[in-house]
């Protein structure tokens, strides 16, 4: 007889609301979080910060700060570069870019507010941080670069005295031809689109250990870090130390989102100051230092264009887009504004682009990773035009939407510019949300309310998540100067127990409980007998970019469902030889092996386990290897891209300019669901990070180049009550590149957010014929832009 | 500022005696001194809530307080909550319900739904997200955390 079934097909965990295995020891406070390790004799380090946004260093006095008692070691930029290589930046997307980098510490000039002068070390944090309070620094200040416009002001003062200007790079990409298009078009829209300055903001600072043994030649690094081989390589780099004296662990790690993905000068910092006093030092970032010190984002102004014919087709979109960047690169260089411009098309086919970017460097502090990553503001190009189209040609939203979606069948969909999307159903995606907003009556409260005079509306965004990042080669030749693979080990032990090991990292999203869910499915095995390790660069295999880019489910999860299955294979060959049966005969079930259709014999994994690693003698085929163990390294040859459209209902109130969110829905396709619970809290999650960045959140410079938004009192993260009801609804497209066919999901509702409140302020405002283009809309904001459309519309009467 | 002084609290039924600088917050206090570092910091300057603690029965910001403030206090910490390894119906209303991400602010949001359930068995959703708009959560977009909280009311009053 032969077998044509799959030898395993049922998923038990796949797919099911399975709570987290991560949480009773978080819910019991038994958690440990950086500032919860402590290591033997280990000191506690505290960071000096600019005052000044720009200015030369004409002296340091640390002899005050040196005398205090409990102080060990005090150091500046001139002994931190004596020892250490400038910080290093993984991404140049922009051929001959230039690339601004600095120390850990300032040596002889700072470009930012909050930029690292100098660093204590002592006994405890009280006393470090009483000591930075006697160094004593005397600046020269040069004349500042605060915004955009200032930087690219014909006489602007420069960052850097060797550029001819403050332009780090351009790059144009071009498809088809847009200037034939645009000439041609019935209709043009167009608008200037600006985000303010965000950050991911985890609620737990950054932090951590680092124990340099100058005898071994070691480094070992306790680190809040979202890339362990990341950091290890760069760390390796900046103090050219063999990678292999290198260990970093990191322990749970209170929410990343992009943020602790990039390397920073402060583990730097600490490495040096170990190193110096032969001590393990903590250096923790505290709240306020984390608004000017952990990485900004989202900061950039898009100008763009989209050409239409009459009937709504989308003919052509050009425009630039402007990333406004710090006083130095961060790791991720100008990664996130390139991102922007790749994504600007988003769900539609335009067959004619001119996409330009210019990264400029400011007096802000540098740019980094966030959530996102360029892709929100792609998604307030395409969003916002697509929608001021829409209200010109008199044509419904989701009309509009749906005509310039590629079709299912028009997959795998090259956009024109890098990206290859792999598969979609787009505009089923849609029809699951607009029939979920009838079903939730939001139509019915809408025309209640405006019966009342009230503002409500309905506000739409369709995204694309690229996630799964990425093909190692095409990252490398798109200019990432690091991997996209991801490596796992599966390994089954004496007794028949399991553990994964994984280089990726749970930063909150749940990775430990859906590898267990995917590794019992395809082993056949019950979910308590998997256990997974991460968080540790001696015994965890090597990702290639980290946790970030959606990789997680995507590119970790197939490489543990493929080793899995290569060890299900073994455990079969072993357990054939015990039941004297052919491997192919057999199936697994809760860890106890038989042969398929037969009610005779059966092992459990126990058994096998200890045929494979104790006693072997007749029982592990002689052609076997001891022990069960399997390593898989999944390079994905395409991205996975995932997709969603989001709806949202609000009321302004147009005396005030105050907006509140009423409900939120979003119906969402990440190809296979591994646990529908988890993906509904990235989905969440996301989208309030947005509704902040909407709304409230923004790093305000002033024209000083002074942070005016330094704390929780005038940087304003969403509350409870700032935050909608959402309600979530899954389609499943499986990716076809990738195995197991997930798409990723973590960044979903940060790209979809903030196009949806715009659209939903919109149409709220239909009377006043308000179109939002700056966020965050704060109620001045939206006061005055409400003001201005009434005296126009009065103007005009 | 060296001048100690003597503070004894009791947390979570264990009396901790030590000599502490004035300055010294209660929240390094408990997390450092006491080893209790279940209550976590989020802003050290009074916003998120994270360090929420019960300071004789009733919800306290654990880096608003000196050690020295709680000399002679009772006070509940997370690890105060959960009966041996039984986590409370509370917990276990989180844990069913995703009201979790990194765990950050879950302590502080289970003191203060703790408070909330002793005064009001039976909360609206509203009422629950006025109570809890002082704990700021950066995960979960909140609604699984309000679902978590009418989940443990309704089980509670069942
Ligand atoms: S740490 Fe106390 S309120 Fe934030
Ligand atoms: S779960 Fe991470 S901050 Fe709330």
């Amino acid at each position: 007889m032969t077998i044509t079934e799959p030898v395993q097909s049922q998923t038990k965990y796949t797919g099911a609301r399975i709570r987290r295995t991560e949480d009773p020891r978080l819910l019991a406070g038994r958690g440990q979080y950086i500032d919860d390790v402590t290591v033997p004799k280990m000191l506690q380090a505290a960071v000096l910060r600019s005052p000044h946004p720009h200015a030369r260093i004409t002296g340091i006095d640390t002899s005050r700060a040196r005398a205090l008692p409990g102080v060990f070691d005090v150091i500046t930029g001139q002994d931190l570069a004596a020892v250490a290589d400038q910080q290093p930046v993984i991404w140049f997307p922009i051929p001959e870019q230039r690339i601004a980098r600095t120390h850990a510490l300032a040596v002889d000039r700072v470009r930012w507010v909050g930029q690292a002068v100098a660093a204590v070390v002592a006994t405890d944090r009280y006393v470090a941080e009483d000591a930075l309070e006697l160094i004593e620094v005397s600046y020269e200040l040069l004349p500042v670069v605060a915004d955009l416009d200032a930087a690219l002001a014909p006489d602007a003062p420069k960052l850097y005295d060797d550029w001819p200007d403050n332009v780090s790079g351009s790059l144009t990409y071009r498809n088809g031809d847009a200037d034939e298009a645009f000439a041609s078009a019935d209709l043009v829209v167009g608008g200037s689109f600006s985000h303010g300055r965000a950050f991911g903001c985890p609620l737990e600072p950054r932090g951590c250990i680092v124990n340099w043994d100058s005898f071994e030649g070691t480094l070992d690094v306790w680190l809040s870090t979202q890339s362990p081989n990341l950091a290890r390589d760069l760390l390796a780099e900046v103090f050219d130390v063999p990678v292999h004296k290198i260990r970093v662990r990191t322990p749970h790690i209170g929410g990343g989102f992009g943020n602790k993905f990039d390397f920073y000068g402060e583990e730097v910092i600490a490495a040096v100051l170990s190193r110096r006093t032969g001590r393990p030092v903590k250096l923790l970032e505290d709240r306020a230092e984390s608004f000017v010190a952990t990485g900004h984002s989202r900061d950039q102004r898009l100008d763009f264009e989209m050409a239409l014919s009459q009937d709504g087709t989308i003919l052509g979109l050009r425009g630039t887009s402007y990333g406004v960047l710090g006083g130095a690169l961060g790791t991720v260089g100008s990664g996130p504004p390139w991102a922007s411009v790749l994504t600007s098309m988003g769900p539609y086919k335009i067959p004619n682009l001119e996409l330009h970017l210019k990264a400029v460097v400011t007096n802000r502090a540098p740019y980094g990773s966030y959530r996102g990553w360029g892709a929100p503001k792609g998604n307030l190009v395409h969003e916002r035009l697509i929608e001021m189209a829409a209200r010109e040609l008199g044509m419904d939203r989701a009309e509009i939407r749906r005509k310039n979606f590629p079709a299912p069948e028009e997959f795998p969909y090259f956009t024109g510019a890098i990206f290859t999307y792999d598969s979609g159903r787009y505009a089923d995606c849609l029809d699951l949300a607009m029939s979920k907003v009838d079903e939730l009556g939001w139509r019915e409260r809408q025309a209640e309310a405006r019966a009342e005079g009230r503002h409500v509306g309905i506000g739409y965004s369709f995204h694309i998540e690229p996630s799964g990042y990425g093909p190692s080669r095409i990252l490398n030749l798109a200019g990432l100067a690091h991997s996209g693979f991801d490596e796992a080990v599966v390994r089954m032990d004496s007794g028949g127990k399991v553990t994964i090991y994984t280089g990726q990292i749970n930063i909150g999203q749940g990775t430990h409980t859906i590898y267990s869910q995917l590794a019992a499915d395809t082993l056949g095995v019950p979910m308590d007998d998997v256990v997974v390790v991460t968080g540790d660069t001696d015994s965890c295999p090597y990702t290639g970019y980290g946790t970030g880019g959606s990789r997680a489910a995507t590119l970790g999860g197939a490489a543990i469902l493929r080793a899995s299955e290569r060890l299900r294979g073994k455990v079969f060959r072993v357990a054939a030889q015990l039941l004297e049966a052919s491997p192919d005969d057999l199936q697994i079930d809760s860890g106890t092996i038989s042969v398929r259709g037969t009610s005779g014999p059966s092992v459990t994994t126990r058994d096998v386990g200890d045929a494979a690693y104790r006693r072997l003698l007749d029982r592990l085929p002689d052609d076997e290897m001891p022990t069960l163990e399997e390593v898989d390294v999944f390079d994905p040859v395409n991205m996975a891209t995932s997709f969603g459209c989001a709806a949202l209902l609000i009321e302004v109130d147009p005396e005030t300019g105050t907006v509140s969110m009423l409900d939120c829905l979003q119906a969402h396709d990440c190809g296979t669901v591994i646990n529908p619970m988890l993906v509904d809290g990235q989905l969440a999650g996301g989208l309030a990070q947005a509704m902040g960045g909407a709304l409230l959140e923004e790093l305000v410079y002033d024209e000083e180049a002074r942070l005016r938004t330094g704390s929780f009192r005038d940087y304003l993260l969403p509350t409870a009550t700032d935050i909608p009801p959402f309600h979530f609804y899954h389609q499943e497209t499986p990716a076809p590149d990738i195995p197991g066919g997930m798409k990723g999901v973590g960044e979903a509702g940060t790209i979809a957010g903030v196009s949806l409140v715009a659209s939903a302020i919109d149409d709220a405002l239909t009377e006043f014929g308000v179109t939002v283009t700056r966020f965050p809309v704060t109620p001045p904001r939206l006061l005055e832009q409400i003001r201005e459309a009434t005296s126009h519309k009065e103007g005009s009467q | 500022m060296n001048d100690k002084q003597s503070v004894s609290t009791t947390i979570n039924g264990h009396v901790y005696t030590a000599d502490c600088e004035p300055r010294l917050t209660l929240a390094d206090f408990i997390r450092h001194q006491c080893g209790l570092t279940g209550t976590h910091l989020g802003c050290e300057h009074g916003v998120c809530g994270a360090c929420t603690i019960m300071v004789d029965g009733r919800t306290a910001r654990a880096c608003l307080m000196l050690a020295v403030q709680a000399d002679g206090c009772t006070i509940t910490t997370v690890e105060g909550m959960a009966d041996g390894d039984r986590l409370t119906p509370l917990q276990e209303a989180f844990w069913n319900n995703h009201g979790l991400q990194c765990g950050f602010c879950t302590p502080g949001m289970l003191m203060c739904a703790t408070e909330l359930l002793e005064s009001n068995p039976d909360p609206t959703a509203t009422e629950v997200r006025e109570r809890l708009s002082g704990n700021l959560c950066r995960c979960t977009g909140y609604d699984s955390i309000v679902t978590s909280v009418l989940d443990a009311a309704e089980k509670q009053r069942s």
